[in-house]
């Protein structure tokens, strides 16, 4: 989900081959570009002072692309990183197939401070994920073309975009849950397959606004800074970076709310580190690591609020006080090809 | 002569079939294999034989995709041919020098990336800093607006990705043709202008037609161009293939639609062998 070049894709597929085993180094895999490369140099290395435990930092593929290549390196008993960055519907299905190692919470006492359902239990009521952070996507404009910022979702579906949107083309971007909750009241009517034709048909009537329906961030973003784009949907903390670089860019969180992402950390079935990689969890749970996260990355901590010491303009930057909206994963997971296949239809027909 | 001499190439002959097993047949196999699993929305896949990844293939959609796959690399291969060959032609007229000053260019122009080419077609086209803002600049387009995605660019980002492959395909023998059947064509009264028509054509009319469809395959799995510059109504199979086995992760969908695509190619590739053939002289 969060990877910019197919640079990460090849480095994924390489590190494949080799995996760490000496007990005091931990490989740990994220999101390739920004990500890994902030977590790397801003984060592990507290850690690392803390605790003695080398990290190597690896960076992973788009979501689906890295459980592919998890799920055939563990059929060869091997792990390519001992720790990896996953978001929700990769956490449930990797679970369903045995993927992840179990974790012993007793030995990861820091993740006590994460929101409540942060620590994911198994069916035999074993901690297999731990909660790492959350990131939010929003509607972004350019500021040279779109001098108001967007009150309402709504406003994705008025002409004065031109056709000029930006949409990601998967199905769980989000963009299915903003129509069901603007136009349709809620998330109910995802509920049946007849109400998810109802969303999609919705969705459909934003083709002739929409010249780009991307795959690549690095696409997007460049063509929303340099004005070829003047809006759509896109991560919250990317633009913050852009903003802060002095772009012409906003981003918005609208009165439905942005679009909450979670995405949590494993252990892939193989590592021979789970010790180690239960104290690395212990100290990334911690509140004064979540909120370095959020100064450094841009992220939304996943502690309570009054257990962080940022100032209020601090927190405003990475996260909202408006009730997100959220994925439904269990829906999107339960439809599967179906739902992707309609979804493709409507884009690409 | 001696046993040693016809074993020599024995051996080598014999570990290009080894390597064609292990890398091409091998994995070839297992795709067909996994096509026939059950694929499976909150795992992976099941290992099982199930027909119900090929009966999707027939919904209207694929079928759909599929056509817009065979006439996008069939255009984009006539193209690129009809680009490359009088190109091909007029660099072996110049010096050895500025034909050695060509061949190295168009090699050159294949140690780009698929993704720095799309990137670079795509800002030469955006009207915030390529042509349309040129054309706008010297007052050929009052009001520019980027030139992708289109059909037309993904075309060209197809012939820029063929260009080079095709010209040094055919430079070989273009280079060393027997030019006096040009010069008696013109002697016996050919318009100079004809001899393209009436002479160099039908001369390289067998390598024309297979260096097409040399392109056509080559064409037919392109990923990047379609998906960078081309509109959603123009992604190809193997963009729809790609979303389905990584994006979605569900292989066994990914892999009966791409055995579904070879079949359909080696039916294509059967067809235009047997239509020529009978014309050979």
């Amino acid at each position: 989900m969060k990877t910019t070049t197919s640079m990460a894709k090849i480095a994924g597929l390489l590190m494949v081959a080799g995996t760490a085993t000496h007990a005091e180094e931990l490989t740990i895999s994220a999101w390739g570009g920004f990500f890994e490369e902030t977590l790397a140099a801003e984060i592990y290395p507290g850690f690392t002072a803390e605790t003695g435990i080398e990290v190597r930092s690896i960076a992973q593929p788009e979501d689906s692309t890295w459980m592919t290549q998890l799920m055939a390196a563990n059929r060869a008993g091997q792990a390519p990183a001992d720790l990896s960055l996953v978001v929700d519907e990769v956490l449930y299905r990797g679970n369903e197939v045995g993927l992840w190692a179990e974790l012993d919470p007793a030995n990861m006492a820091g993740t006590e401070a994460l929101i409540d359902g942060y620590v994911k239990l198994n069916d035999a009521g074993n901690a297999y994920a731990v909660g790492a952070l959350a990131f939010y996507t929003t509607f972004v404009t350019n500021t040279d073309y779109a001098a108001d910022a967007p009150a309402s979702w709504a406003e994705l579906w008025e002409p004065q975009w031109d056709g000029k949107l930006g949409i990601v083309t998967t199905p769980n971007s989000g963009l299915i849950e903003v129509t069901a909750k603007t136009f349709f009241g809620g998330y109910e009517i995802m509920e049946t397959r007849e109400g998810l034709e109802e969303v999609i048909a919705k969705i459909a009537e934003l083709k002739p606004q929409v010249s780009l329906w991307y795959r690549d961030e690095g696409q997007f973003q460049q063509s929303l800074e340099s004005g070829e784009l003047n809006a759509g949907l896109y991560y919250h903390d990317v633009t913050m970076l852009s903003i802060w670089d002095g772009l012409p860019v906003a981003s918005t969180f609208p009165t439905e709310g942005g679009i909450v992402s979670d995405a949590y950390w494993v252990v892939p079935a193989a590592s021979e580190n789970i010790a180690s990689a239960e104290q690395f969890l212990d100290y990334m749970s911690r509140p004064e690591v979540q909120a370095q996260m959020a100064l450094t990355m841009g992220v939304a901590p996943i502690v309570p609020r009054d257990s962080l010491d940022l100032s209020d303009e601090d927190f405003a930057a990475v996260s909202s006080d408006i009730e997100p909206i959220r994925v439904q994963t269990h829906i999107h997971l339960r439809e599967g090809d179906w739902l992707e296949t309609k979804y493709q239809e409507m884009i690409a027909q | 002569m001696t046993p040693a001499r016809t074993f020599g190439p024995r051996l080598i002959s014999g570990l290009a079939f080894g390597v064609m097993a292990v890398f091409f047949v091998i994995p070839l196999i297992f795709m067909i294999v996994v096509s026939f699993y059950q694929p499976d929305p909150m795992g992976f896949y099941k290992v099982d034989f199930v027909w119900e990844n090929y009966a999707k293939f027939f919904s209207s959609f694929y079928y759909k995709v599929s056509w817009r796959s065979l006439y996008s690399a069939i255009f984009g291969a006539v193209l690129v041919v009809a680009l490359a060959f009088p190109l091909v032609l007029a660099i072996s007229d110049v010096s050895r020098k500025w034909q050695l000053f060509w061949i190295i260019l168009l090699l050159s122009l294949m140690c780009f990336s698929e993704v720095i080419i799309g990137f670079a077609w795509l800002i030469l086209m955006s009207e915030s800093a390529g042509v349309p803002r040129f054309l706008e600049w010297v007052g050929l387009w009052a009001d520019p607006r980027s030139l992708s995605p289109s059909f037309g660019a993904m075309m060209i980002g197809l012939v820029y990705l063929g260009f080079s492959i095709v010209s040094l395909i055919l430079y070989p023998s273009v280079a060393r043709r027997d030019r006096s059947i040009e010069e008696a064509a013109v002697t016996l009264g050919t318009p100079p202008a004809m001899v393209f028509f009436k002479v160099l054509l039908p001369t390289f009319r067998t390598s024309l037609i297979s260096v097409t469809l040399t392109m056509f395959v080559y064409l037919l799995g392109v990923f990047v161009m379609p998906t960078m510059l081309g509109r959603p109504k123009d992604w190809t199979m193997t963009v729809i293939i790609s979303d389905k086995a990584l994006g979605d992760a569900n292989l066994p969908l990914g892999a009966a639609l791409a055995v579904v695509m070879l079949i359909v190619t080696v039916v294509v590739l059967l067809i235009s062998a047997l239509a020529t053939r009978g014309r050979q002289t």
